[in-house]
């Protein structure tokens, strides 16, 4: 009896112990197309997920990877093109009053949910009630939603706290899903969705976590955007059973790393070109020296900046699959300033010039969260820095809490992949003093009169987002290393698929059987 | 037999209390922000406070726990805190796939290991040694790099079988026989050796034995030696073997899950225990414990009927 109490100790134990098992990795989207011309459909088109979706609400939806199979289920009321141009879906059209606080959207008539509801104005408000209360993965892009009227049956007046010039987008995202009244009332949302999308779901032959079923709905509203019979999304956490899955043909389509990159594309896969969405690097979140007084220095920051070469770093860490840059904004966020991405360059001297001059050439050290996805990454840069007297003091984190933590201010910097999305967008995630990557509510005068500029949306917020990109760059608010190519492999014999601008994955509508 | 039994279920209830309220505890104290996990990085203090009293977070550790004990002697493990799904459900739909891998497993391992150590025992010389050194190698091979290892020659550059599983539910045997045909190969080439070797071991060990040289002196038929007497004198030490290495087994297969995508409870373990969605990970768990102490339970049946000796211990 004593082997076996010491045994089973041992193995509950072990199972306990799997909390240690990391989930890290790369969060961004955004999402929704074009129809394409043809109305055929037909076939199976099977997706390699990297995860499951955790609830089927749509309060709960998130983006990128995360949200395409909820485009499965649920129509947005405004559609995302591939390039990101805005067009109708279940909203038609819509238009802004003078001060840019009424959105008043006009919706079809034509449509109903799968459980026989129909789509009207009243279902738009009871959307908007419950994903505000939801206050979910996205609850962001509802912070400036005040109410919701139906005017008549087809028109919805939106009233907003203050203008959001991302607003019309986010309709097209997390936001902009509808779901069934009847369905929200009866809560039954998180394991059966019920939506008006091209898809059903089909809850007997899918397995949480393995696999999830959807056909295609007969007597769709819009067929164009319904590609396929069947569509199966495959979870497939591993990387090495994405790359194998989709080199044996299991999956048509998945997301896999630099390195397995180079087999699938020996076996025949092509790559979707020119597609980045993360940079990767350092935030800074402690910039008033709250925890560690060295970051409040600006010049300690831009030390840090000209102490990584990161044309280095991105040849060996992703293999060259990425660009170097010194900017947090994208190319197609409207806030992009060419001569930024060079800004710092690779200068220990100057670097250790900087360091003196702030009173630190003794050296100083920060603190960096760890966890496995970033172990290398950050082990990397520890190096770099270490050879200007910067010491990295690396902690072990918490996978499941690493995000929280960090929004919750508990680190002083962290290491993250973070999403490159239009300019107001990324203004709300990493800089305004209320942004989610922005915990010490770090801010300047200057600063927030440009992000004013943005929010009113008018001529100068093109010109206002660039200076913010100056701003921050030249303050050196983060430690950007390259923007990540974003390894999209599909089987060119199965499928056409077509990239979506500043999403992970592309959205669902982009998925085409091959000629 | 039925008082050992009996007594043998009793202090095996007293364990799996025992390990809940552990592994209760040591779940506590894993993860700091389960209610921001579960609503998001962009929920309010309030909204967090208010998941926390829906989840009873709020509650003494001991009034958490008892209330879960409450519901788990009635049948109900409680729902996912992440999805909503019933718990009993979600490992009702996993378990099967991860039982039948191991049970074929260790019943294919328990056949060729019995085959190779009687073998190596009677016949020594080079049968010997290939038990021998395949029992290194054997045991020296991680279980998921020899399934990477397959699916790179027999799934991906053969395409013989799916290098993800293809099971689901209502799926024929079709589809489980050609899911689970690779990570069986990978688990009875990693297991089978050692066992060999243990059964090789035991049946020498019984060779040697007085009564054996009796009973050849008789002139019983080596054959008939091994076949009748040695085999169940050296059979305890094999069964032991065998389910020390099925229980090995429950924590071999998480990974094999993950990499052959069988929508096991393996895979579905990490996902909970990632998440820290403590029901379901409790779930896991009391599962777990319980497929131990049923093994376990019947190996000591086993043993006892091979033995009378065992009984009385």
């Amino acid at each position: 009896m004593k082997s076996t109490t010491k045994l089973i100790g041992a193995l509950a134990a072990g199972a306990l112990l799997l909390s240690g098992c990391s989930a890290g990795g790369s969060d961004a989207g955004a999402g929704t197309s074009d129809g394409g011309d043809d109305a055929t459909r037909g076939g199976t088109l099977t997706l390699g997920q990297l995860g499951d979706v955790v609830s089927w609400d749509p309060s709960q939806a998130h983006v990128g990877h995360q949200f395409v199979p909820y485009q499965l289920v649920y129509d947005t009321l405004v559609l995302r093109e591939p390039d990101g141009e805005l067009s109708p879906m279940l909203a038609t059209e819509w238009s802004y009053n003078d001060d840019r606080t009424v959105l008043t959207l006009e919706l079809r008539d034509d449509v109903e949910f799968s459980d026989g509801e129909p789509f009207d104005a009243e279902a738009v408000v009871a959307n908007f009630e419950h994903f505000k209360a939801g206050n979910g993965r996205q609850a962001v892009q509802l912070t400036q939603y005040e109410s919701a009227t139906a005017v008549d049956e087809d028109t919805v007046e939106i009233t907003l706290a203050q203008p959001d010039p991302a607003f019309e987008f986010y309709l097209s995202q997390a936001a902009g899903l509808m779901a069934s009244p009847a369905a929200i009332e009866a809560g039954t949302l998180e394991t059966d969705p019920v939506g008006t999308g091209p898809y059903l779901y089909d809850a007997d032959s899918s397995v949480r976590d393995s696999q999830s079923v959807f056909t295609a709905k007969e007597d769709y509203w819009n067929p164009d955007l319904q590609k396929f019979d069947t569509v199966e999304l495959r979870i497939l956490e591993d990387l090495s059973a994405r790359a194998n899955a989709i080199v044996s043909g299991q999956v048509d389509w998945t997301t896999l790393d630099a390195r397995t990159a180079d087999q699938a594309e020996g076996a025949g896969m092509e790559i979707i070109p020119d597609y980045q969405v993360d940079w990767t690097g350092v935030t800074f979140f402690d910039r008033d020296g709250t925890i560690n007084p060295a970051l409040a220095d600006a010049r300690v920051r831009q030390a840090i900046n000209y102490a990584v070469d990161r044309e280095t770093l991105l040849e060996q860490l992703q293999l060259g699959r990425g660009t170097a840059t010194s900017q947090v904004f994208g190319p197609e966020s409207g806030a992009f300033v060419e001569d930024l991405e060079d800004y710092y360059t690779y200068d220990p001297d100057m670097a250790r010039e900087l360091l003196a001059d702030a009173g630190y050439e003794d050296g100083l050290e920060i603190t960096l969260p760890v966890i496995d996805g970033f172990a290398t990454q950050i082990t990397a840069i520890a190096q770099q820095l270490s050879e200007v007297g910067i010491t990295v003091n690396q902690v072990s984190a918490v996978p499941a809490d690493y995000v929280a933590d960090a929004v919750q201010g508990k680190f002083e910097a962290f290491n993250f992949n973070l999403f490159q999305g239009e300019a107001w967008v990324a203004v709300n995630q990493i800089i305004a003093p209320t942004a989610t990557y922005n915990p010490f509510q770090t801010t300047a005068p200057e600063l927030e009169e440009l992000i004013a500029v943005v929010q009113e949306g008018g001529e100068d917020s093109e010109a206002a987002a660039q200076d913010i990109n100056r701003y921050v760059t030249e303050n050196a608010w983060f430690l950007p290393l390259y923007r990540i190519d974003q390894i999209s492999v599909y089987d060119p014999e199965a499928i056409t698929v077509e990239a979506q601008i500043q999403s992970a994955m592309p959205s669902i509508y982009n998925f085409a059987p091959a000629e | 037999m039925l008082t050992f039994t009996l007594r043998r279920i009793a202090s095996g209830v007293g364990l799996l209390i025992v390990i809940s309220a552990l592994a209760y505890t040591l779940l506590f104290f894993s993860s700091s922000s389960i209610a921001r996990n579960i609503l998001g990085d962009q929920a309010t203090p309030e909204q967090i406070a208010l998941k926390e009293a829906e989840l009873g977070l709020d509650q003494p550790l001991l009034v958490r726990y008892l209330g879960w004990v409450g519901s788990a002697l009635q049948g109900d493990l409680g729902r996912s805190w992440f999805n909503g799904e019933p718990v009993t459900e979600t490992i009702q739909s996993r378990l099967p796939v991860t039982l039948v891998l191991m049970i074929v497993s260790i019943v294919l391992v328990a056949v060729i290991a019995a085959v190779l150590g009687v073998l190596a025992a009677v016949r020594r010389g080079w049968v010997d040694q290939t038990v021998q050194v395949g029992a290194v190698i054997g045991d020296a091979i991680p279980g998921f790099v020899l399934a990477i290892f397959l699916v790179t020659i027999f799934a991906v550059n053969l395409g013989w079988f799916p290098a993800v599983a293809t099971i689901r539910p209502g799926a024929g045997a079709e589809a489980w026989i050609v899911s689970l045909t690779l990570p069986v190969i990978a688990i009875v080439v990693n297991y089978v050796t050692s066992s060999a070797q243990q059964i090789r071991s035991a049946v020498i060990k019984e060779l040697e034995k007085d009564y054996v040289r009796t009973l050849r002196s008789r002139g019983l038929s080596e054959r008939e030696i091994v076949l009748r007497n040695v085999l169940r004198s050296a059979a305890p030490a094999g069964l032991t073997v065998l389910s020390l290495q099925f229980i090995g087994l429950l924590g071999g297969v998480i990974i094999l899950e993950q990499v052959f995508a069988i929508p096991g409870i393996g895979a579905l373990a990490v996902n909970a225990t990632v998440l820290s969605d403590i029901p379901l990970v409790m779930g896991v768990v009391i599962i777990t414990v319980v497929i131990v102490m049923i093994v376990n339970l019947l190996v000591d049946i086993a043993q006892g009927a091979l033995n009378p000796k065992v009984r009385l211990s």
